[in-house]
């Protein structure tokens, strides 16, 4: 590629072919003023305040959209230029109202800035009547469209970025504006409140609702969202020690100057009313406030107690798949070597484990192979078991990218239709629980035609032999039979997937809280090596990770059967390392997992917990249970932000610090830990977790030589070779071909492809499930993510405007269904299982097939693990929580039996 | 041509029928939406999600399309055009005179429907027939030299009141 070299502002600089004329001058250092122009959308030209003279042919050129050429001799201050831009300023300005001093957007708003640099004031220009405000009731945006100048970044962020479609304009002239069909409030569109758009306006006419603080703040901080497990970079504006903003970071690897609803919105809980700000003690049946002294001298007298009463193995500690690495680190060394127990589990154990060990068994590591960006470059993506758009909106805005950009063929399975349907090339609906029959139906036709990689399979894999004679059983016919998808579809989507190009599969907790879960991931593993899709860009298995730092968590060793970096127990070297740098013994035995240590409670030989960051009662199965086992123990210490259901049944409550509060580092789905940055102080008495647990090792008089996170994150690049590079945060990731395998700030092992050389074909039989309710629980229920809340809805149920947008659970019914029972639209029902019941709102949907619900998993008030009860798979001792048999009953307004009888 | 307020069942299988043919082709917005019109005399909002799907478009960008050009039309219009020219030629020779009895005769304004769908009244910029002003041109007839009798000729019989 040769350089163009053009004379910018007298300076001769050169560029590559393409380059626009605003690029080169970014990189040039010269500064061309803009309102249209965003480095994440494709440029348009509309604003024209970027206009340039080329002074050989005397034309004012929009340098946004103009690419260079030899030759040019740009002038970017010319009188020309400076007049033309005045008068744009001022034709805009006509139409703008005069409420500068009473407009939120204040010092923040482009057009003002620009105005007055070019000391524009009073205007000679008539005026132009213009647009009224927008009257709707969500919580989230304000329209106030007589502010706006048609840049369209709206309507480019929602059609380019989040592929939603939600709005464009309409009409023109005087009276175009950006409109949703029928010019509907953006509650009755397609909009999802991502608050994208807002970020991107560069005038007052989208700004948030509900504002907490109007104008501009002092501090801005760059931090990782504390939701799902995307880890998107939010920037969080700060004033007066309270967090008023939160807008996508300028530099954001995963979500490209988007958000979600959450990202945007979600951050008042910080504020919460309900925090936590001092320990508290229980005595004589009450929790009462005490001083942290008080408390966690009684903390440590209980757990010396219990430790020398019943053994290192009577305590166990149950860390957070949402608190930072170093946190979880602190947690499991403290666990060892202060404990003296494996008995450390963490939330994710939820939803994770079948993805840790089906793809540490088949492809020797527990994590997504590939980075988001990558997923863009996919000519075929297949999303089995998984919602992106609720779950990881990160990762749905860039499968919608790529099926709009690329043309890439989506490939969609899941029996309830999601916001991705519409972009799928092919949708199939198998039944619940038939995965292994389906993927491995696929996998079977590719075999049989022939069209996988033979060349990979013979030179990276393992036991393909066994495997392919295994799969003979799974023909298009018995899969149809088993799965209910047509046979037809069975072939198309196999030639799909082994068609040219690379191929990429998404999947999530569909796939992973199955009784089958590990036999369904290593399924989809040895799919993805079949054709050959792993190792490079563009294709690979991206294992959607729940929350924030599931990955961190698991990968810090805030497991019971690993130690960090997924060093196993057995591994005597590893121990005596390990030992060694903490000047103890590491227990042999492998502990007990989260819904163990439930079931040891229950039976006694479980006397103590430490739980940081968990809410067992609301997110565990059975939740009346739980609270039984919990209550039954000798001594529960829970560090959390709120008065959880859990630590309501503490002896001891330590107020701890939310992700605004403190440093430390996520680590999201791709495996790429980010940076998280204090931005304000810890309410009240609240620490971070991680002195928390520091003090605590103080006081039963262990303790651990850090004062920092560093010291901490020092150890963790030391200690975990996975981690190695962990500081290297500020490295872009256009380094990243060049190390392969060292990925940094993330770690990727893949220096070619597997880190023991090969992959590892085996063969997973499928498991019919086990046949459903019966007469007495006719209908499946499925559980599954929402957009606008969180989890178990801890945190996101105390953010006040999502509560308000979305206050209540509800169960949706299909349609027909619903006419069949006899429900109709908002009334009010219970759903019952064998293991409990649960009251919520009935909606009817045209989404779902008959003879299936599906109730959102957030609201606290309707806890849907109520459902579940407590059986685990074998491999991975998880829960299944994502589908039971159920019915429906009706219910009056207070969740009570109506006097007519159930239907 | 133009068809009355209600579409038919017939009317909506051939226009389901039309956009079919367009299948996943954006481009093809522009053209469906002038064939949707040529049957129907207008474009239906309520087919507007309809016929995004069919071409893989959002509504809302639908919408953009269609309320950008004048000669799309997302109202019924009635059976005769009524087109009064306000050019110059037509202005100097009392064309805002005829333009006012028309309207008087019809009972609508500028840009509107008459309730029985028979006609619509607009004006245009020049028809080019300046010799003949004032002129009207209903569908696709001329009327040159118009003045107050003729006026009431060509509606006189169908007037409302």
């Amino acid at each position: 590629m040769e350089a163009i070299t053009i004379t910018l502002d007298k300076v001769e600089v050169s560029g590559y072919p393409g380059m626009t004329i605003l690029e080169l001058a970014q990189e040039s250092g010269v500064t061309i003023p803009t309102l249209c122009n965003d480095p994440h959308l494709a440029p348009s030209g509309a604003c024209r305040i970027c206009l340039v003279e080329e002074e050989n042919s005397g034309a004012l050129l929009a340098s946004c959209v103009t690419p260079i050429r030899p030759g040019m001799v740009i002038n970017t201050r010319s009188p020309r230029v400076i007049e033309r831009r005045k008068v744009i300023l001022q034709f805009m300005l006509a139409s703008h109202p005069d409420s500068c001093l009473v407009c939120d957007k204040g010092n923040r708003c482009e057009l003002r800035k620009l105005a007055s640099e070019m000391g524009i004031g009073l205007l000679e220009f008539h005026r132009i009547p213009q647009h009224h405000v927008i009257q709707e009731v969500n919580p989230f945006i304000e329209r106030d469209l007589s502010k706006c100048i048609l840049c369209a970044k709206c309507i480019r962020a929602d059609q380019e970025l989040v592929v939603e479609g939600a709005i464009d304009y309409i009409e023109r002239g005087f009276i175009s504006k950006p409109a949703t069909l029928n010019n509907m409030p953006l509650e009755n569109s397609e909009c999802t409140f991502c608050g994208t758009c807002i970020a991107l306006c560069p005038t007052g006419a989208l700004t948030e609702k509900e504002k907490t603080y109007h104008g501009t703040t002092t501090a801005t901080v760059d931090t990782i969202c504390p939701f799902c497990g995307c880890g998107c970079s939010i920037s969080l504006e700060v004033k007066d020690n309270r967090l008023v903003r939160s807008k996508p970071a300028k530099e954001s690897p995963v979500n490209y100057g988007t958000l979600c609803a959450r990202g945007s919105y979600g951050y008042d809980f910080v504020h919460s009313p309900e925090r936590l700000t001092s320990p508290m003690v229980r005595e004589e049946g009450e929790l009462r406030e005490a001083s942290w002294e008080e408390a966690l001298t009684r903390a440590a007298s209980e757990i010396k107690r219990i430790k020398e009463e019943y053994g290192p193995d009577s305590l166990a500690v149950l860390g957070s798949s949402k608190c930072t690495n170093e946190e979880n680190y602190l947690l499991q060394r403290f666990a060892r070597s202060v404990l003296g127990t494996n008995n450390i589990d963490n939330g994710s154990r939820l939803y994770n484990a079948a993805s840790r060990v089906g793809l540490g068994s088949s492809v020797g590591f527990p994590c997504s192979t590939n980075s988001l960006k990558e997923l863009e470059q996919s000519d075929m993506i297949m999303v089995i078991g998984a919602n992106p758009t609720a779950s990881a909106p990160a990762v749905g805005y860039a499968i919608k990218r790529a099926v709009r950009n690329k043309g890439t063929k989506l490939l969609l399975v899941d029996p309830r239709k999601t916001r991705l349907a519409s972009s799928a090339y092919l949708w199939m609906k198998p039944r619940i629980g038939t995965d292994v029959a389906l993927i491995n139906g696929l996998a079977k036709v590719i075999i049989d035609e022939k069209s996988y990689d033979e060349e990979f399979v013979a030179r990276k894999t393992d036991n393909f032999e066994e495997y392919a004679i295994d799969l003979r059983a799974y023909t298009a016919e018995y899969v149809e039979k088993m799965t209910g998808v047509p046979q037809e579809e069975i072939y198309l989507a196999a030639r799909i997937l082994a068609g040219n190009g690379h191929m990429s599969i998404v999947y999530g907790n569909g796939i992973t809280q199955n009784s089958t879960g590990t036999n369904n991931v290593i399924a989809l593993a040895n799919l993805a090596m079949l054709t050959g899709n792993i190792g490079f860009s563009g294709g690979g298995i991206y294992a959607l990770q729940r929350e924030n730092n599931a990955q961190g968590a698991c990968d810090m060793g805030s497991l019971p059967d690993f130690l960090p970096g997924y060093q196993s127990l057995d591994d005597s070297q590893a121990r005596k390392s390990y030992g060694d740098r903490w000047g103890s013994e590491i227990p042999e035995n492998a502990g007990l997992t989260a819904l163990e240590m439930i079931e040891k409670a229950e039976a006694g030989t479980l006397k103590g917990l430490y739980i940081m960051g968990e809410n067992p009662v609301l997110s565990f199965p059975n939740s009346s249970r739980v609270r039984n086992a919990l209550s039954s123990l000798e001594f529960i210490a829970v560090a959390d932000l709120f008065p959880t259901e859990t630590a309501k049944l503490a002896t001891v409550v330590l107020p701890a610090a939310s992700f605004a509060e403190k440093d430390g580092t996520f680590t999201n789905f791709e495996g790429r830990a980010q940076q998280v940055r204090k931005a304000i102080e810890p309410p009240g008495e609240s620490l971070p977790d991680w002195q928390i647990i520091l003090r605590l090792a103080e006081s039963l008089e262990r303790p651990m030589p850090y004062s920092s996170t560093q010291g901490v994150r020092d150890e963790i690049e030391e200690m975990i070779p996975l981690y190695h590079h962990l500081d290297e945060f500020d490295r872009d990731d256009s380094d990243l071909d060049d190390l392969r395998g060292e990925r940094l700030g993330a770690r990727r092992f893949y220096k070619g492809l597997f880190p023991s050389g090969f992959g590892r074909f085996s063969p997973v039989e499928y498991i019919p499930p086990e046949s459903t309710g019966g007469k007495q629980y006719p209908l499946t229920l499925l559980t599954g993510s929402v957009i606008h809340h969180f989890g178990s809805g801890t945190r996101s149920s105390r953010a006040s405007r999502l509560k308000k947008f979305s206050p209540q659970a509800w169960v949706e019914i299909n349609n027909k269904d619903a006419g069949k029972l006899g429900f109709s639209n908002g009334e009010n029902a219970r759903v019952v299982s064998p293991a409990g019941e649960v009251n919520a709102v009935i909606r009817t949907s045209e989404e779902l097939p008959p003879g299936m619900l599906f109730m959102p998993i957030s609201f606290p008030e309707s806890p849907v693990n109520e459902l579940f009860g407590v059986t685990t798979e074998g491999q991975t001792r998880t829960p299944s929580l994502k589908t039971c048999a159920v019915r429906l009953e009706r219910t009056d307004s207070n969740g009570q039996d109506p006097e007519n009888h159930q239907s | 041509m133009a068809k009355t307020q209600k579409i038919t069942r017939a009317e909506l299988k051939k226009v389901e029928h039309i956009i079919k043919e367009y299948g996943k082709e954006r481009w093809g917005l522009i053209p469906c939406l002038q064939d949707v019109q040529e049957l129907l005399g207008y474009i239906p909002p309520e087919l507007i999600p309809h016929i995004a799907e069919v071409l893989g478009l959002s509504p809302s960008h639908v919408q953009g399309v269609i309320t950008f050009y004048e000669q799309l039309y997302t109202k019924p219009r009635g059976k005769n055009i009524v087109r009064v020219c306000r050019g110059t030629a037509c202005h100097v020779r009392g064309g805002k005179t005829i333009l006012n009895l028309v309207k008087q005769h019809l009972d609508i304004e500028e840009g509107e429907t008459s309730p029985d769908f028979e006609f619509t009244l607009e004006t245009v910029a020049c028809i080019g027939v300046c010799a003949l002003a004032p002129n009207i041109v209903i569908n696709k007839e001329t009327h040159g030299h118009m003045n107050p009798k003729k006026v009431a000729m060509l509606f006189g019989g169908k007037d409302e009141k």
